[in-house]
């Protein structure tokens, strides 16, 4: 029920600003800049794995909200995840173009296993605060290691499950279950801080 | 009720891992499903907030700037302006029914001085010209100032950004004391021409290894390597840990590991060295050290 009222009221605050975007006002957008642009740039750093092509890439988004905003389905999420979603293909269509995929990869993986998300502050951190963030770092270090680099590897590798199987050396079946088992306890957990 | 496979494809699908056959039909599915539109709804904001654990990176403010001056591009080369309405002096008025704004057609009969006011309404008409396009160019120019200083405020910007950053992290890191194996140093340049160049050191005692990173270090020529050293007290000089080189930007990360057991790592310090490296630094040549 809670999570019902909120999502009517995203959906409302979403509308509005989608509306004064599509109006061209210009204090909206740079609203939207000013609050979401460090997660989208982190998400794209994170992706091409540095800083330069990461600008580009949050130019190009920030230009598809500016002049696409029309694309935006808000049935299937809030601006913001749509924004994220944008972000992360634009970067990873980047990435695919070169030939550095794999070596990211490796990173990702070795990433996956061995990072302490606690080491630095999080995108989540900047965007949301601190106890957001932190409920989200927690509900993710409780998430058995297989099914977060499983989750990891498909969204900032943009492998397929069949590569992520293949990659993993797992069959298929193992890794959409970990997939799928991961994301919805993280909704669990997450609850009504999403 | 959603199966469990269906519940598998909008996982992946939330995730961006969904392709081919599977992605088409799963989007048809969402067309008609609107539990599973809801259920993706909320995967997609667990996979915004897992985007979020991504290291927090602020943009530099030359993007926000670029972008300002790209979305108001179509305003300022929008509609060109309604033409001016022909000025019309006295003595020359328009006859009755001609359009509005189209030229005004002299009496077929008129005295000769006549031409006297229309050279005068020709004389202002290109003196406005004039005016309109030397003010077009102005603002051009003002714009392009604008800009120039806005990457230029930028830029100081990030490095600032990217100092405190390194900083807040350093700071964070040994605040928190996880590791009492971690030594963590911020290495600062010796160099008064390269002040942007800032470097962080990771050792970690236990496992006799590190990473270290460099920001802004002036690339060097092929025979040339920087070095770099753990200056233990056990130790009479420092001790190798190896050499490394930076991309074009001046950027650089090595794993690294000492030549010799390290006791305690009191400091890092780097110095340009022939290639290969040496086995005791040349102190004059030292371009970053700290604790």
């Amino acid at each position: 029920m809670a999570n019902a009222e909120s999502n009517v009221a995203e959906d409302n605050q979403d509308a509005a600003l989608i509306g004064r975007i599509r109006g061209g006002e210009r204090a909206a957008f740079i609203g939207f800049y000013d609050r979401y642009s460090p997660l989208l740039f982190s998400v794209a750093a994170r992706v091409l794995g540095e800083r330069k092509e990461a600008e580009d890439v949050l130019q190009e988004v920030m230009l598809v909200i500016w002049n696409k905003s029309g694309d935006f389905d808000p049935q299937l999420g809030t601006l913001s995840s749509w924004a994220v979603t944008v972000t992360r293909n634009k970067a990873l269509d980047r990435l695919r173009a070169r030939t550095r995929r794999l070596r990211l990869i490796e990173e990702a993986a070795i990433l996956a296993e061995d990072s302490d998300a606690s080491s630095y502050p999080s995108a989540n951190e900047i965007v949301h605060g601190r106890e957001r963030a932190e409920l989200l770092r927690d509900a993710l270090k409780e998430l058995p290691a297989d099914q977060r680099m499983a989750i990891e590897l498909a969204f900032f590798t943009g492998l397929s499950q069949s590569d992520i199987a293949e990659r993993l050396q797992q069959p298929l079946g193992t890794v959409k279950a970990r997939i799928r088992r991961g994301m919805l306890r993280l909704r669990e957990q997450l609850g009504g801080a999403l | 009720m959603i199966d469990e496979g269906m519940q598998e494809q909008a996982a992946a699908y939330a995730l961006g891992a969904l392709v081919g056959e599977e992605l088409r039909a799963f989007e048809v599915s969402l067309r008609v499903d609107p539990e599973l539109r809801a259920l993706v709804r909320e995967l997609r904001s667990v996979t915004e907030a897992l985007a979020g654990t991504a290291a927090a990176l602020e943009p530099p403010a030359a993007v926000k700037a670029r972008l300002m001056l790209e979305i108001d591009e179509p305003r300022r080369s929008g509609p060109a302006p309604a033409p001016e309405r022909p000025v019309v002096l006295p003595g020359a008025a328009a006859p009755v029914g001609a359009p509005v704004g189209q030229p005004v057609r002299p009496p077929a009969s008129r005295p000769a001085n006549l031409w006297v006011p229309w050279a005068v309404a020709a004389a202002l008409a290109l003196l406005s010209l004039a005016f309109i396009w030397q003010s077009a160019s102005l603002r051009s120019q003002l714009a392009a100032q604008t800009a120039r200083i806005n990457e230029l405020m930028a830029s100081a910007e990030l490095a600032r950004t990217e100092s405190a950053n390194l900083r807040q992290a350093v700071a964070k890191l040994t605040e928190r004391n996880r590791l009492a194996s971690f030594r963590i140093a911020l290495l600062d340049s010796l160099l008064a021409a390269s002040p942007k160049t800032i470097a962080v050191s990771v050792w970690d005692n236990d496992r006799q290894d590190g990473i270290f990173i460099v920001r802004n270090l002036k690339p060097l020529p092929s025979d040339k390597d920087y070095q770099l050293w753990i200056i233990d007290p056990k130790y009479p000089s420092p001790v190798d840990a190896g050499v490394f080189q930076v991309d074009a930007k001046g950027d650089g990360r090595q794993d690294f590991r000492a030549k010799l057991p390290i006791q305690t790592a009191n400091q890092f310090a780097v110095t340009i060295e022939q290639k290969g490296g040496a086995a005791v630094p040349n102190t004059k040549a030292m371009v970053l050290a700290g604790s």
